[in-house]
């Protein structure tokens, strides 16, 4: 309980460092929201003065001093009020998030949890099969697909599976005339619309746990227990899974804390190539526009995420690992 | 109008595959679809788009608001912004007694498209309404009136001053329903979601990924609109442009030809004219820049088509340094000076314009009297990538001249932030294009706009200040008489080709792309009524001009 508690502390302290470097962070960027606005308007034709003033009028650009506005923002995010966005004035930013999250957590959820699933039993696989195809081919094709820079798999898999063979849409979460609900038709097309930027993340992600898997799971297969597990005559497979992968697992889990905690974050780049409208597309053009609201509403979601799913691993190490509780 | 956006590079990344597979060999055919939107629908691409969806915003005075807005609700008067040219929308015209008045003549047997009748009365509403908030006076309108009155059919607007262009400022604003607005609680929040227009459209359906607007079967000149329904989707990337049977789009395709025209060469052409003028700003307040003849030296150093080339692939020409559009502005030309004001490369003249400002060229390096060598910023927004490639350019024929230029490359909001407070050496900027000669040169040579560095201004970003061009301008501010405006035109363009407030380089294109398969009058350069603008109110002359193809 002790360890419970002293974790918890720590981890409120954390939130606390972070919500105040999301205080500071978006303001010690150059140039404020207006310029923002006005550059953004200005790819469109030259910006008249008086549409700089009418934006500032808008906006209501903060005023008072840091400290002022600092004391505001606290009271603020305890009370979970994060305001107007600018980038998308005048709709409220929980208004933005709550459309945007859903999408992100489905899609990049489901492809994180898929993606550890599959690839750490790949890893086991490979790791009990050592140095015939079964462990050549996935480390191999793993190793070969997580070097590669995952917005450029999505390129490619946009450019070919998309276009050329026109097999799957290449933008967006559903078709273009389509009305978020939950009926079966929609939910089909919103799962056809997923197919390729999951994919994307799939591809790039799986390499990583299967190596991470197969590399801690060897180490395991040479442990005293795991041989007298064999000698005893057990099942093949009781041993790769009870014995030696419950507890090559454990490093594997940390990385997955830390990828499921990011989820919330998005995955920027493959929603930037496929306009698929979740919080890495938010993200992106709230840092791009300046629009402080929105920028500390989504960093402090990712990081209270982050951290959160931190606490929970910690606890379940403690939980699985008694060593760690001291 | 002359900018890449996010969404851009990305489509341009997309293509970039493609044309890497094409330039090593490897034949790609891609699918080509066809929309099936129907033989009177039009789809227009790159006019609006939404992140991470489109938001329902239709107040026609937020910035944020859905492009097609300005295709619903109308102005008094549209401005060709190529060539200044005004048509009559809700107003059938305007006259000038005098230089501190606008009559409006307000359209009459026009109604709202929820039936009830437009008049002069929603006209001085939409200007009050603008008053009592600043925040929705995105024209900066009451900047320039004093007081309106309205007298049967006619809106006359008395003016803070004698200021002869703000018609044009006038005229552009969007009218709205005062039954509608005057019901509005906070109108600067309000988002409009149901707009009830005057225009050619209205809105059909709106969807987070899409919306369509439907022929207004009471417009007032109905007649003449045979588009019967428009589709917007909220993204539309090159390829999907290119290939799936878009009408109308506004998008910088690279390789312009071997993309969009071969998709089908029998109806796709493209149209790129200038609508402003992409040019160095030197920074007037600091030496060597307030130096006249060390500006000399930079604009006789540059080979502008180069730099035009290099930036846009092609696309645009060298500007002249008149601060005029042309061919657009050809008529207000000032025949008095050189070769349309365009400036050749030349490099000895350049040096000895240089060693006149006191740099001189020792070892390949122009150094100062004490033997310094000169090292300038060049300040250009990340992320635009032709700009970037512009600058690349600017920065070697600096280099062969002997001027060491660093990149300095703030993000866009920086940018903005450092022209505003005069915080650069040199910087990339656009000048010029608001179709109104007044405000093209208001903008670039006031000396009101002239704030001390570290103090930010909405425009004259390099500083310029001179009581002789203040007066000229003043004059052509109160002036009605087009023979004197036409003057006064001759004597700034004169001011810009000589003091060289800023080095013109290259035009900034309107990127439009159009497809005769369906629709037949588009603009052209035989033709240029309009330009292919997807935003603003230019696409009610447009839609208004298109017909069904035979």
């Amino acid at each position: 309980m002790r360890y419970i508690l002293r974790k918890f502390g720590l981890l409120l302290l954390t939130m606390w460092a972070a919500v105040t470097l999301n205080y500071a962070l978006p303001r010690l960027m150059p140039g404020s929201p207006a310029d923002a606005a006005v550059a953004k308007l200005s790819q469109n034709g030259p910006v008249s003065p008086s549409t700089r003033a009418a934006i500032e009028a808008q906006l209501g650009v903060p005023s008072g001093s840091w400290w002022h506005q600092y004391v505001e923002y606290l009271n603020t995010v305890v009370h979970l009020r994060f305001g107007v966005s600018y980038t998308f004035f005048p709709q409220s930013v929980s208004g933005m998030v709550g459309q945007a999250l859903p999408w992100t957590l489905v899609m990049v959820g489901l492809v994180t949890v898929l993606a550890f699933v599959v690839g750490s039993l790949i890893g086991v696989a490979a790791a009990w099969k050592r140095g015939t195809w079964l462990d050549s081919l996935p480390t191999l094709s793993g190793a070969f697909l997580a070097a590669f820079p995952y917005f450029w798999t999505a390129l490619l898999l946009v450019f070919f599976v998309g276009y050329v063979f026109g097999w799957f849409p290449t933008s967006g979460a559903y078709s273009a005339d389509a009305v978020p609900n939950f009926s079966l038709d929609f939910l089909g097309d919103s799962l056809y619309h997923a197919v390729l930027p999951a994919l994307t993340i799939l591809l790039t992600s799986l390499g990583g746990w299967i190596l991470g898997m197969r590399n801690t799971m060897i180490g395991t297969i040479g442990e005293d227990y795991v041989t007298f597990a064999e000698a005893n005559g057990l099942r093949g497979r009781t041993v790769a899974l009870r014995y030696a992968a419950r507890n090559a697992l454990l490093p594997n889990l940390t990385g997955f804390g830390m990828a499921l905690g990011g989820v919330v974050g998005g995955s920027l780049l493959v929603e930037q190539v496929f306009n698929y409208p979740g919080v890495g597309h938010l993200l992106y053009s709230a840092v791009t526009n300046h629009d402080y609201p929105l920028m500390q509403a989504l960093f402090l979601m990712i990081t209270v995420c982050v951290l959160v799913a931190n606490f929970i691993v910690d606890v379940l190490y403690g939980v699985l690992d008694p060593r760690t509780r001291r | 109008m002359t900018r890449a956006s996010g969404r851009r590079l990305r489509a341009a990344a997309a293509f970039g595959i493609a044309a890497t597979l094409v330039a090593t060999g490897c034949s790609v055919s891609v699918k080509s679809g066809t929309s099936n939107v129907g033989p009177t629908t039009l789809l227009v691409g790159g006019a609006d788009s939404g992140t991470p969806a489109l938001f329902r915003n239709f107040n026609p005075f937020s910035p944020n608001k859905r492009n097609l807005t300005t295709w619903m609700y109308e102005p008094l008067e549209v401005v060709n912004n190529l060539d200044g040219k005004e048509t009559p929308f809700l107003a059938t015209g305007y006259t000038q007694p005098n230089a501190r008045t606008v009559d409006f003549h307000i359209r009459q047997g026009v109604r709202w498209s929820d039936g009830k009748a437009f008049t002069a009365a929603d006209v001085a509403y939409t200007f009050e309404l603008l008053r009592s908030h600043p925040a929705l006076d995105t024209g900066g309108v009451w900047q320039h009136i004093a007081s309106l009155s309205v007298s049967g059919d006619h809106v006359v607007f008395h003016l803070k001053n004698a200021d002869v262009p703000a018609a044009k400022v006038i005229e552009a604003t969007l009218i709205v329903p005062e039954h509608i607005w005057r019901g509005v609680k906070n109108p600067v929040t309000y988002t409009d979601p149901n707009p009830v227009v005057t225009g050619p459209y209205t809105l059909a359906r709106f969807t987070p990924n899409q919306y369509t607007l439907e022929k207004n079967d009471s417009y007032w000149q109905a007649d003449k609109v045979s588009v019967q329904k428009v589709v917007v989707p909220g993204s539309s990337p090159d390829l999907a442009i290119a290939t799936q049977g878009y009408d109308w789009a506004y998008s910088f395709f690279p390789n312009v030809d071997n993309t969009w025209v071969k998709a089908d060469k029998q109806h796709h052409s493209y149209w790129f004219p200038p609508g402003g003028i992409v040019g160095l700003l030197p920074n007037l307040t600091k030496a060597p820049f307030d130096n006249l003849d060390f500006r000399t030296g930079l604009s006789l150093a540059l080979d502008r088509q180069q730099i035009a080339d290099k930036a846009e692939q092609g696309y645009v020409k060298a500007a002249s340094q008149t601060g005029l559009l042309l061919p657009n502005e050809k008529a207000s030309l000032n025949t008095a000076i050189p070769n349309q004001g365009m400036v050749a490369q030349n490099t000895s003249a350049a040096l000895a314009a240089f060693a006149k400002a006191g740099y001189t060229r020792r070892g390949g390096k122009l150094v100062n009297s004490a033997g310094k060598p000169l090292s300038v910023n060049l300040t250009v927004p990340d992320g635009w990538a032709d700009w970037m490639q512009g600058a690349q350019e600017i920065i070697q024929q600096l280099r062969a001249v002997g001027i060491t230029v660093k990149l300095d490359k703030p993000q866009p909001a920086a940018y903005q932030q450092s022209l505003q407070n005069g915080d650069f050496d040199l910087a990339l900027g656009t000048v010029g294009g608001s179709g109104s000669l007044y405000q093209d040169y208001n903008n670039l040579l006031n000396s009101a706009f002239k704030k001390p560095v570290g103090t930010s201004t909405a425009s004259n970003y390099e500083r310029y200040g001179d009581p002789a061009t203040d007066a000229l301008l003043e004059r052509f501010k109160t002036t009605t008489d087009p023979a004197e405006q036409k003057r006064l035109a001759d004597q700034l363009q004169s001011v810009v080709y000589r003091q060289l407030p800023e080095i013109s380089l290259f035009y900034g294109g309107l990127w439009g792309l159009s497809s005769d398969k369906k629709f037949t009058g588009w603009p052209s350069p035989q033709n240029p009524y309009a330009s292919l603008m997807t935003w603003g109110s230019t696409p009610l002359l447009v839609m208004t001009h298109l017909r069904l193809a035979q």
